[in-house]
């Protein structure tokens, strides 16, 4: 990077390069960072922010009329279906190769750090799939309810809008997000400790509406969806729970599904594992008993440290990470004023409380809770302070309405071990160095 | 004036004429190459091909038909394929056809383990779809895509229905929707439960279970079960389920049976799903049991003795019992101040792994 006190081309050129390059400075952030280098003090701090306490020379950016100032710009022809502004091309979904054989089934993660509020934009929810994104055809697709119901029926996506339908805004957690954490610090970023994520508004028709034109017989206990996709995935559902608050969704945030998200329907399970949550939902059977598929045996079960492995644990436990800052967005500004941001949800209810510490979990102060607080929503929450320049240790612990405490990732592990792999749902440690970066730690 | 616009006319017919000539002369190709397109999926698990493919268990197959044989130079070909591609042998449609009919007895010892594709007219499909990708991955030739929609535009124009002449079915609350038929039923209703309720009639031996998992599965798990790179491992690890790297496999870790044959039948092989028979289901069942040293290879698994069987982990599998845990239900009031003795001190860092992606995008 160009001092820019020395660069006689001023803050013009270095801010139109710096931010027309959005790619070039993540990777010299990044390798800065990796290097272990500081993040350069004072004019490089200022220069990528454009904050300088006093002024020297005018700035151009006001002095000068700008290209933007003068020239006209696109149409409204020219963006049918509109993009983020170019200048937002690190806000992207990324996955880490090295954790599954194959793309098609794989997982990517959210930029948490990169958003704000609660609702997720929908390019932007993270994607699992087990045989890749299907793509189908609404006026091809069918869903199926047989087993043990009066009559099994087949309805088509027109017959799906006849039914009363509803919109409510849940968080859709995978059960394996942080799993890579649990033996300890290992990925640096949010994104790739808690970006297996995502907050939306969905449309959506009760599912027990769809069971009632079915019929369920008395001896119904037990619900498997399944998807249409070439992985064909299956769940057992307790039938309480679909009569309970599930909904067959066909959008997300007021536009159709998108076709990773399960397009044209899925199920939404309302804080209970993201795996749950059928994509491509192509039929919905009624039986007495679980079916044990393989997603319910030989994954999602949580294997203790005596051997013993839980099975069905439904339900995301209470959770919060700090997005702002991390270590994909570190502090840039300098010490003073600073907003510290990030996200909690819980899959019992809504969100109480949470509580920030910067001292590695020694003190706690309540965080502010703003936005929308709904069960089963991700909430956002804000702590607003003045930094020193001194290191930091920061932690977040959410405590939802029941009661429910986040725990630490030491008390985690007495209970369980390390080879649970799911609902790892402990507090994160951002280590805040005196050049503003960040690193994911554990602290003892 | 007039005699212009006659000229203009006349060339305006003949490029019609032309263009017609030429649609109604491809039109048999296209249609090939859009089939071929859609067979191609089966290969697609091995073969990536298209723009910035790159290879993965097989070579990508951009411009295969104008590069040669063998000519990825990145990628690791088999002795066997080499010694019968070598030199510079390029393949031709009829010389590609014989091979994919059945590549194992083709060329003995390629490492390209897919039992082939018996119908000539899928393979001339196929071969026409990977004639039409040029070296850059691109689709060189057009297609008939666009076909599909003059037909839904011409449905549209059709008249629309009168509100009242619609039958409205007796079923239900709502009386929406309509009764599935029993064949509708039975081509999606193929789960599988540990009591066996769900299974088909049918038997497999672990014997003949051999051929169908070497050309099915073993790419991806392993010629044992012991799986390659980051493939699901399924045989072996028993008594490994305390120890610090745990192996969950059919034999050390899943609870029921049931489960192995549902899924195989549901989900593989990987990018070609539903194509095995039941009795393949059976004899892949089977074969895995073998390889966990839980039957004999003579035995033979059928719908009548499934129920019966037990693999050995299942009764250490427990309810969810988190609630009990101390930091649930407001049994634990949260600390807020001189939480933890002394300063905090950093015990471990993400950066001394390096395992995080880097940013390139």
């Amino acid at each position: 990077m160009t001092d820019i006190n020395n660069d006689p081309k001023s803050t013009k050129a270095l801010n139109s390069q710096l931010v027309k390059d959005d790619v070039k400075r993540a990777v010299s952030r990044r390798s800065a960072i990796k290097s272990g280098l500081a993040l350069m003090s004072g004019g490089a701090i200022a220069a990528s922010t454009a904050s300088v306490a006093n002024a020297v020379t005018p700035d151009p950016l006001i002095t000068e009329i700008q290209d933007w100032n003068r020239y006209l710009g696109e149409g409204v022809d020219a963006r049918p279906y509109g993009s983020p502004s170019q200048f937002e091309s690190e806000a992207v979904r990324r996955d880490v190769p090295w954790l599954t054989a194959d793309a098609k089934s794989s997982v990517n993660f959210t930029p948490l750090h990169k958003l704000e509020g609660v609702i997720t934009p929908n390019g932007l929810c993270f994607e699992r799939h087990h045989g890749g994104i299907a793509e189908i055809d609404p006026a091809d697709h069918r869903l199926m309810i047989n087993g043990l119901v009066d009559t099994p029926l087949i309805f088509t996506m027109e017959d799906l809008k006849r039914f009363p339908r509803e919109n409510k805004v849940y968080f859709l957690e995978c059960a394996a997000n942080s799993g890579m954490e649990w033996r300890g610090a290992q990925l640096n970023g949010c994104q790739f400790t808690h970006g297996m994520v995502h907050n939306v508004m969905y449309t959506g028709v009760p599912l027990k509406y769809l069971l009632a034109e079915a019929g369920v017989k008395t001896a119904g206990k037990w619900v498997l969806p399944e998807g249409g996709d070439a992985s064909h995935m299956t769940r057992s559902i307790p039938l309480d729970k679909c009569l309970d608050d599930c909904l067959v969704a066909t959008h997300m945030n007021g536009e159709a599904l998108r076709p990773e998200q399960g397009y044209p329907m899925r199920l939404v399970v309302p804080g209970w594992e993201g795996n749950m949550w059928i994509k491509w939902l192509r039929r919905i059977e009624i039986g007495d008993k679980p079916w044990h598929q393989r997603e319910e045996t030989s994954k999602y079960t949580d294997l203790l440290e005596d051997g013993l492995a839980r099975r069905f644990t439904w339900v995301m436990d209470v959770k919060s990470v700090i997005t702002n800052p991390s270590p994909q967005a570190p502090i840039d500004h300098g010490r003073g004023q600073t907003v510290l941001s990030g996200l909690a949800w819980s899959g019992h209810g809504k969100v109480s409380r949470v509580d920030v510490s910067i001292d590695g979990g020694r003190n706690w102060k309540p965080a502010r809770l703003d936005g929308p607080s709904w069960s089963r929503s991700v909430h956002r929450f804000y702590y607003d302070f003045n930094w020193d320049g001194s290191e930091l240790l920061l932690q977040s612990r959410a405590v939802d309405e029941f009661g429910n405490v986040q725990p630490t990732k030491n008390a985690l592990r007495a209970q369980r071990g390390v080879n649970s792999i799911y609902h790892n749902n402990s507090i994160q440690t951002w280590h805040i160095k005196p050049d503003g970066s960040a690193e994911n730690v554990e602290v003892s | 004036m007039n005699h212009s616009i006659k000229r203009i006319s006349v060339r305006a017919y003949g490029v019609a004429f032309f263009l017609i000539f030429m649609l109604g002369a491809s039109a048999a190709q296209a249609n090939d190459i859009e089939n071929g397109k859609k067979l191609y999926r089966q290969c697609a698990g091995c073969h990536q091909i298209g723009p910035g493919a790159s290879n993965s268990f097989g070579p990508q197959l951009n411009g295969v038909m104008q590069r040669g044989a063998a000519k990825v130079e990145s990628f690791d070909y088999s002795s066997a394929f080499n010694e019968a591609m070598a030199p510079d042998v390029k393949w031709n449609s009829s010389s590609l056809s014989a091979f994919l009919e059945a590549p194992l007895t083709n060329i003995p010892g390629t490492a390209m383990a897919f039992p082939g594709v018996k119908s000539e007219d899928e393979r001339t499909s196929i071969i026409a779809y990977l004639a039409a990708i040029d070296v850059d991955g691109n689709l060189t030739a057009s297609t008939d895509e666009g076909a599909g929609k003059a037909d839904s535009m011409a449905a549209e124009a059709q008249p629309r229905m009168l509100a009242a002449d619609v039958e409205v079915p007796t079923h239900g609350v709502l009386h929406i929707g309509r009764a599935a038929l029993a064949e509708e039923v039975a081509a999606w209703d193929i789960d599988v439960r540990p009591d066996g309720l769900g299974l088909p009639k049918g038997a497999g031996s672990a014997i003949a279970g051999v051929e169908i998992y070497d050309t099915q599965c073993a790419a991806c798990h392993g010629d044992f079960g012991d799986g390659t790179g980051r493939w699901p491992v399924l045989a072996g690890g028993q008594d490994t389920l305390t120890d610090e790297r745990p192996e969950k496999t059919i034999g050390s870790y899943w609870p029921y049976l049931s489960t192995v044959f549902d899924y195989v039948r549901r989900a593989m092989p990987f990018g070609n799903a539903r194509s095995l028979s039941d009795d393949d289901v059976y004899s892949v069942t089977a074969y895995l049991m073998y390889l966990n040293d839980l039957v004999e290879e003579d035995f033979v698994l059928n719908s009548e003795n499934f129920a019966e069987i037990r693999l050995p982990n299942e009764e250490n599998f427990i309810a969810d019992t988190r609630s009990k845990e101390p930091h649930f239900n407001g049994s634990v009031e949260p600390c807020m101040s001189d939480c933890l003795p002394g300063v905090a001190t950093i015990s471990q860092r993400a950066r001394v792994l390096d395992v995080t992606p880097d940013e390139d995008i």
